[in-house]
């Protein structure tokens, strides 16, 4: 079916708050997901494949910091969606950044990390320039790189595949961040490595996708938008005759 | 987009402070000003050269069916749908938990092939059950006010014009009872519309939308006066037709846009208050003195014979009449300084009511077209509430204090200043006001009260900068993350001069209805007739151009640019010329 980006951040934005996030938290929510379905990016999808995950993080909106110094900070995710504190997290790295120039930050054990594209996108707005990488679990192993020049509203992104697997047992569930405040961090692959393509997202290629996103709506699963929507109607209140009154006197 | 930001010159304009404009009540008391969206379509219509044309007319003798009209700007073409159908009585309700209406209509980007006029039939009528087609900008619908239709279209069907008291009762044939854009249930977004040269300002589509009702519901009483009678009807008098707007039924659904929106409220606000600080810098003429008297005098006239239903409003509209009655007197007596203007407001805000003060605001600004118009491209707002996380605690702590004074140093322990909570009901999500501790769902208290938040912000931070000095916002958000939110808002609003509505929404004092009127008068709503204290009724484009008018080169420019508050036409001219 067909919906607008202003419905899906709406039914988004009540669908968390249904579940639990607090206000500010599911503003942010339902903008990382509308950002990366509006760019065609399967953000529907990335929700509902890890929903389960998403309700059950819904009261973690804290952060868990294992180690932070001036300019780096390691964060444990505890296996919860990006969704729940992510937000937090890179506003700490973010505030880092503007103070010291450079910050990094890991997130470890997260889930759902290609959601937090969105978030990296509105720090990009605010001047900040920022690079994620992240290694998927699969084998074979997989990098994904996601590159925000500062002021930009869309990134480069790169996903490959690596021919060599490194002899490494450390779960590929994190995510790491780079944040410049005034060095370009775009991703570029060096021709001499040997890699396979998966995946290409050039900022004109994103731009075009929102413009389409926009002129014919965004498409989404029915079962999805019903699932959302059936959370967010856990924020509103049963009607009543009593509560009719509370809209004013009859005509 | 154009944003005018606040400037140098501004310090030199003497806006008025925040902490004046920004009080509940006086936004209570505003009347739509020549800045509003409704005043700036005619405007931009007749300056645009807008042709609109009636394409189909589809309507059988009791005026139901269909109609479509064009529009074509200099950069696109629209058309505006019109679906009519038979009411039972029972059925007509201005609630927005109605289910039918006596029409439904849309504005569309483009053509109207078979296939989305299929689409249209289908889900226009529904409304919010329908999936809307993302080419359409506006959709709405409107119910007819029955007395007044019945009225016309008799007098119309036996070759008389309509009683002129009769008109001026309700002022329109047709009230819409909602009128959505920005992406709803599946319509174009905001995103979109706004690159458009013709609609990037908020809500200029939904007033384009609203104007041509206006044409159609005029179109179609003189149809259906004609099916009557074909021998012996006639046509609507130009005057009484001009004298016509469109009703309009709003209730607190409207509230928390005001509050939910705080970087547009606050452009507009002070898109308003540099109008008038730069029309109360201009050094008066002779000519604009008169002008002044006669924007009295018309005022004073609307304000006589405007019918109003609402005892309390009927009081208000009666004590501004009498007031500006010596207004009149006032400006006819003292000597023409070139602080004239000033000296008018400071008389006026120690001797005269908030209604007339701002009413008095709403005419010196209506007196300098070539100073003010210019604001009119300063209406939007590019809508981004951002955190900066770095931000020292002892900052945020200053801009509380400074900012928020009004919000932290007030009382919400006791009962009446806790009273209300507003929450959105499962009735179409519809926001509601229940009584603290009376009713349910309270625990699903829609967050709109931003004063006893920004208090509980300032509480934890102060406790925090007490443990820690040099604590930053982003520990103070570590430590309390629910606060996100507000936090984001306390940071971005104080870069701005209003914004920031201040009261206290849940307490039992509140009203409302002012916040209602305070978004109606932008939208150019005249007519403000309370039904209580949760909704109203106002009306749009009464007294503005015709289509007719923009076709006639004759006509005067002054016909698109000056028809504020309408006073009724004269009966005899009417029934002469029959």
């Amino acid at each position: 079916m067909k919906i607008s980006l202003n419905e899906l951040q709406s039914v988004c934005r009540k669908a968390f708050m249904g579940m639990g996030f607090t206000a500010g938290h599911a503003d942010d929510a339902s903008a990382m997901v509308a950002w990366m379905q509006s760019y065609k990016l399967d953000g529907m999808k990335e929700l509902s494949e890890g929903l389960e995950c998403v309700v059950a993080s819904a009261a973690s909106a804290r952060p868990n910091v294992i180690y932070q110094d001036a300019d780096l900070a390691v964060v444990d995710g505890q296996h919860m969606s990006v969704l729940s504190s992510g937000n937090l997290a890179l506003e700490l790295a973010f505030a880092k950044a503007r103070i010291r120039g450079l910050a990094v930050i890991k997130i470890r054990h997260c889930r759902q990390r290609q959601l937090i594209m969105g978030y990296l996108a509105r720090l990009s707005s605010r001047g900040m320039n920022v690079t994620a990488f992240w290694r998927h679990s699969q084998s074979p192993i997989t990098e994904q790189v996601v590159g925000f020049r500062a002021g930009s509203a869309v990134p480069s992104i790169r996903v490959y595949e690596l021919a060599d697997i490194p002899e490494d047992d450390v779960p590929n569930d994190g995510v790491t961040i780079l944040m410049a405040n005034h060095v370009d961090l775009l991703p570029t692959i060096r021709s001499e490595d040997e890699y396979k393509l998966l995946a290409c997202h050039d900022e004109s290629d994103l731009l075009a996708a929102k413009q389409q996103a926009l002129e014919e709506g965004l498409t989404v699963d029915p079962e999805i938008w019903q699932q959302l929507k059936s959370f967010a109607a856990k924020t509103l209140v049963e009607a009543s005759e009593q509560s009719r009154s509370g809209a004013g006197p009859a005509e | 987009m154009t944003q005018l930001t606040p400037t140098v010159e501004d310090a030199t304009l003497s806006l008025r402070s925040p902490a004046t404009v920004m009080e509940l009540e006086r936004l209570g008391s505003f009347s739509p000003t020549r800045l509003s969206f409704a005043r700036r379509l005619t405007r931009l219509m007749f300056e645009q050269q807008w042709q609109v044309s009636r394409t189909q007319f589809e309507l059988d003798e009791n005026g139901h069916g269909f109609a479509i009209y064009c529009l074509q700007t200099s950069a696109y073409r629209y058309h505006v749908v019109v679906f009519s159908r038979h009411l039972e009585d029972a059925q007509r309700t201005d609630r927005v938990i109605a289910e039918a209406w006596d029409l439904t209509f849309c504005l569309l980007e483009g053509e109207v092939d078979a296939e989305l006029m299929s689409a249209l039939s289908a889900n226009v009528p529904l409304q919010e059950a329908g999936r809307q087609h993302p080419r359409l900008l506006v959709i709405s619908r409107a119910n007819k006010s029955v007395r007044a239709f019945a009225t016309v279209s008799a007098a119309l069907a036996s070759g008389q014009q309509p009683d002129i008291d009769h008109l001026k009762e309700a002022g329109y044939l047709y009230r819409t009872t909602a009128v959505y854009g920005n992406g709803k249930f599946g319509i174009a977004d905001f995103d979109r519309i706004k690159g458009y040269q013709d609609f990037w300002q908020p809500f200029s589509a939904q007033m384009a939308a609203v104007y041509m009702l206006r044409e159609f519901s005029v179109d179609q009483v003189e149809h259906i006066a004609r099916q009557a009678d074909p021998g012996h009807a006639v046509a609507l008098h130009l005057d009484a037709r001009r004298y016509l707007g469109i009703g309009n039924s709003t209730g607190l659904g409207m509230a928390p846009f005001l509050i939910n929106h705080p970087q547009l409220i606050s452009q507009w606000v002070w898109v308003r208050e540099r109008a008038l600080a730069v029309a109360v810098a201009q050094p008066p003429s002779e000519h604009d003195r008169d002008r002044m008297l006669a924007l009295c005098r018309r005022a004073a006239a609307y304000l006589a014979e405007t019918h109003v239903e609402d005892a309390p409003q009927r009081l208000r509209n009666s004590e501004a009449h009498e007031e500006l009655t010596q207004v009149i007197a006032w400006l006819e007596q003292v000597p023409l300084d070139e602080a004239l203007w000033q000296q008018l407001l400071d008389w006026a805000q120690t001797q005269l009511a908030l209604e007339t003060q701002e009413l008095l605001n709403t005419l010196l600004i209506e007196l300098y077209p070539q100073q003010v118009d210019g604001l009119n491209d300063a209406m939007g707002a590019d809508e981004n509430l951002d955190l900066t996380p770095d931000m020292p605690l002892v900052q945020l702590k200053q801009i509380l204090e400074t900012h928020f004074d009004w919000a932290i140093d007030a009382d919400y322990e006791c009962e009446d200043a806790r009273y209300w909570f507003w929450y959105q009901s499962a009735d179409k999500e519809e926001p509601r006001l229940g009584v603290r501790g009376e009713e349910l769902g309270e625990e699903k208290e829609l967050a709109l009260a931003i004063a006893p938040t920004a208090q509980r912000v300032y509480r934890d931070l102060v406790d925090l900068l007490d443990a820690q000095p040099r604590a930053l916002t982003i520990d103070l958000l570590m430590a309390f993350p629910e606060h996100m939110r507000v936090i984001r808002r306390i940071q971005t609003m104080a870069a701005t001069f209003y914004g920031e509505i201040r009261a206290n929404l849940w307490h039992r004092e509140m009203k409302p209805m002012h916040l209602l009127r305070a978004k109606l008068s932008f939208l150019g709503a005249h007519r403000f007739d309370p039904k209580g204290d949760r909704w109203v009724r106002v009306t749009f484009f009464q007294g503005a151009p015709l289509l007719s008018d923009y076709e006639d080169s004759a006509a005067s420019p002054q016909v698109f640019d000056d028809w504020s508050f309408p006073v009724a036409p004269v009966a005899e001219r009417i029934s002469a010329s029959q």
